[in-house]
């Protein structure tokens, strides 16, 4: 076993493939938090169309696997005359895969929410896009957080695919670092715990604000 | 964009043939997970604290690191330490270890739901600790478990998609080389993410049975 | 039912022994240095306040809770611990079931299993620990249940029963693996009133019948008139021992008038 060796050598390579894997994750989890949130008001919409639009979106992007997905959104792209390169393609796939299970968790955020809330901003005139965002949104993210939090390590360690359309994250730098180390065993562990090191931080994080959260409701 | 559906046809028996694939290897990677989860649950509840700390690690490690990650040391790595396995067997051995560290806590929640007291009294009726767990623990916690189990199968049957990174001639690696061989893109994904969406379908049911089964008896 | 008897030692020896037991949750000393002996046939309870440690010292006797100091002997043999030149060690789990096969315990909260019939709660331990057949453990289970006026519940599921049912049903459990001795954690607390009789009379039974007891209770006048020996404990102490006559008429210490005038003025 020669871990140091491995390391010392290739150290900015992971390094380089670690923050690619973390921006990557970052965007995505962001950009779908957007989508989520449209998809959310979507779920619990009056207008049946929509609701029922919505719920095909959720099943469809939580009922097949995330590598189904990527390679979808990698071959079909082009199919339709969008040339987009890898990253781009990555990023899409995980967002829209994240926007349906964190719609989910926002539904179930807001339900939580007493409805006479949202019928006493109405009587005083408040807009309904002014009402999600300055009354429902801000509450319901607090409560969400550490069901978010668990979908951002869940992200985290489904951007490993995107390796498989070429693009240098931290599985692929891994890849590439085998291929001239010969060393598989070592080289993947070292990745392994870069992983699990950043997974390790998101979930302090999240309890954290869990034990906030929890003090500031006492 | 337009849909072949002959080229479904004739590649029929190769998609059915991956379909079989997956559903065998996720069903003995699933018992894999639960006798896993099983087990370190049980661990975990034995007043040593270094068996303690041992399962918290297990569980951890597998929560915390990419399956792609897990699957690529046990293929790659494995060679170099005395360990050779087949593609398949690594498939359903590693998925079987990372589905157990969340199996094990879906059962550490279950043993939480018995109160004390009923072990207490099974203790000093000198009930063995294995007939507890099998007539008194585990029946009463079927209600609460069988729900999130299903949902950990369907993950895990998602997950198997990546066994065709490692070779393995399961739905997804059939569905590739489809997309190879006819330079089709549109029709092979579409009848791959439908026969996924089958199986997940099918998983539902069978836990939504299960469920009322035994919310009926007790 | 046994006439008054004196306090202390009697001839034969103890069903259960304890000496100098301590019990330490962290920093709070909750059993400091207990001393109990219980012959057989006799009915001891153990009255005090709450957090006196009452119930703790009964959970050590039957050592669900581990103790830290002293011994409990049951029918003579240690409980707990093997001991080698006046070392403790933990014995094993195997050792500890034997040791304690003699004890039949009831709590205050039942700790019935809700996804078994009464019957199937009597007869788990037959079945398993016992290995009887299905048929021979019913047959007792039912003997049991009869025992503590059940017959009609047997097939019914906890949740279907009275709290006071619940508890005979407890009871009867306890029974059937034939103990020699019974342990009752605060057996009524956890009843409404009016079911409280239905216990105590099931209870007062057993004793007439010479059952070994243990009782820790709120019920004074359970422990008036069914105790051998009453023990009031107060801040992890045995305070004050002896006859019911001793202890309810004639209390010497300032601590136990005191808990007594607060019971008979809650009693009205």
């Amino acid at each position: 076993m020669d871990f140091l060796g491995v390391i010392t050598s290739h150290y900015n390579a992971f390094l380089v493939g670690a923050a690619m894997t973390a921006v990557v994750s970052a965007v995505s989890i962001a950009l779908g938090m957007i989508l989520g949130l449209w998809l959310a008001f979507g779920l619990i919409s009056r207008n049946r169309p929509l609701r029922r639009a919505s719920a095909v979106y959720r099943s469809a992007w939580r009922g097949t696997p995330i590598l189904v997905q990527l390679l979808i959104v990698f071959y079909l792209l082009p199919e339709i005359g969008l040339d987009v390169p890898p990253v781009a393609a990555a990023i899409i796939a995980l967002t829209m895969n994240t926007a349906a299970f964190q719609a989910e968790i926002f539904r179930g955020g807001l339900l939580t929410i007493p409805s006479g809330q949202v019928e006493a901003a109405r009587m005083l005139g408040i807009r309904v896009l002014r009402i999600r965002v300055r009354i429902l949104i801000p509450q319901m993210m607090r409560l969400v957080l550490p069901a978010l939090i668990n979908e951002t390590i869940s992200i985290l360690k489904n951007s490993s695919l995107i390796s498989v359309i070429a693009v240098t994250e931290l599985m692929r730098t891994s890849q590439q670092v085998v291929s001239v180390t010969y060393r598989p065993l070592e080289t993947y562990m070292i990745a392994a715990v870069v992983y699990l090191a950043m997974n390790l931080v998101l979930a302090r994080a999240g309890a954290w604000f869990e034990r906030r959260h929890a003090l500031a409701a006492r | 964009m337009s849909f072949d559906i002959d080229i479904v046809f004739r590649y029929g028996p190769l998609l059915l043939s991956g379909l079989w694939t997956t559903v065998y290897v996720c069903a003995l990677a699933s018992l894999l997970a639960v006798a896993a989860g099983l087990a370190a649950a049980l661990l975990y509840g034995l007043p040593f604290r270094a068996v303690k700390l041992l399962c918290r690690a297990y569980i951890e490690i597998m929560r915390g690191t990419p399956i792609l990650i897990l699957l690529f040391i046990l293929y790659y790595g494995g060679p170099s330490a005395g360990l050779t396995l087949e593609a398949e067997t690594v498939g359903i051995v590693g998925l079987g270890f990372y589905g157990g560290g969340y199996f094990a806590e879906i059962f550490r929640a279950g043993f939480q739901s018995i109160p004390p007291g009923q072990i207490e009294a099974a203790r000093m009726l000198g009930i063995p600790r294995p007939a507890i767990v099998a007539r008194i623990q585990i029946p009463q916690m079927l209600t609460l478990i069988i729900p999130p189990s299903t949902n950990q199968v369907i993950i895990l049957t998602k997950e198997s998609a990546l066994l065709s990174i490692i070779t393995v001639a399961e739905l997804t690696k059939n569905t590739t080389q489809m997309v190879n061989e006819t330079f089709a893109v549109v029709e092979p994904y579409v009848a791959v993410a439908l026969l996924y969406w089958l199986i997940i379908e099918g998983i539902a049911l069978a836990g939504g049975a299960l469920e009322r089964r035994f919310s009926r008896a007790s | 039912m046994s006439e008054e008897a004196e306090s202390g030692t009697m001839e034969g020896k103890p069903v259960v022994l304890v000496e100098g037991l301590h019990k330490r949750f962290g920093a709070t000393h909750v059993l400091k240095g207990i001393d109990l002996a219980v012959e057989k046939s006799q009915v001891v309870c153990v009255i005090g306040p709450s957090g006196s440690g009452k119930s703790t010292l009964l959970r050590c006797m039957a050592f669900l809770d581990r103790y830290d100091e002293g011994r409990v002997f049951i029918e003579n043999r240690l409980l707990g611990y093997r001991e080698t030149d006046g070392e403790l060690t933990r014995d094993s789990e195997r050792n500890i079931d034997s040791v304690r096969s003699v004890i039949g315990m009831v709590f205050q909260h039942y700790n019935l299993w809700p996804h078994m019939t009464a019957l199937g709660n009597v007869t788990e331990a037959l079945r398993v620990v016992r290995k009887l057949g299905r048929r021979e453990a019913e047959h007792i289970g039912m003997e049991m249940l009869g025992k503590v006026g059940l017959n009609d519940k047997a097939h019914d599921h906890p949740a279907r029963l009275s709290g006071g049912q619940q508890q005979r049903t407890a009871i009867a459990r306890a029974l059937a693996i034939r103990p020699h001795v019974m342990f009752f954690d605060e057996p009524t607390s956890a009843l409404d009133p009016e079911l409280v009789g239905e216990v105590l009379q099931v209870m007062q039974e057993l004793a007439s019948e010479g059952m070994t007891m243990v009782v820790v209770t709120h019920e004074m006048g359970f422990a008036a008139h069914v105790a051998d020996e009453v023990v009031f404990m107060d801040d992890g102490e045995v305070v004050e021992r002896g006859s019911p006559d001793d202890i309810f008429k004639r209390p010497r210490s300032d601590r136990l008038r005191e808990f007594l005038d607060t019971w008979r003025s809650r009693a009205i």
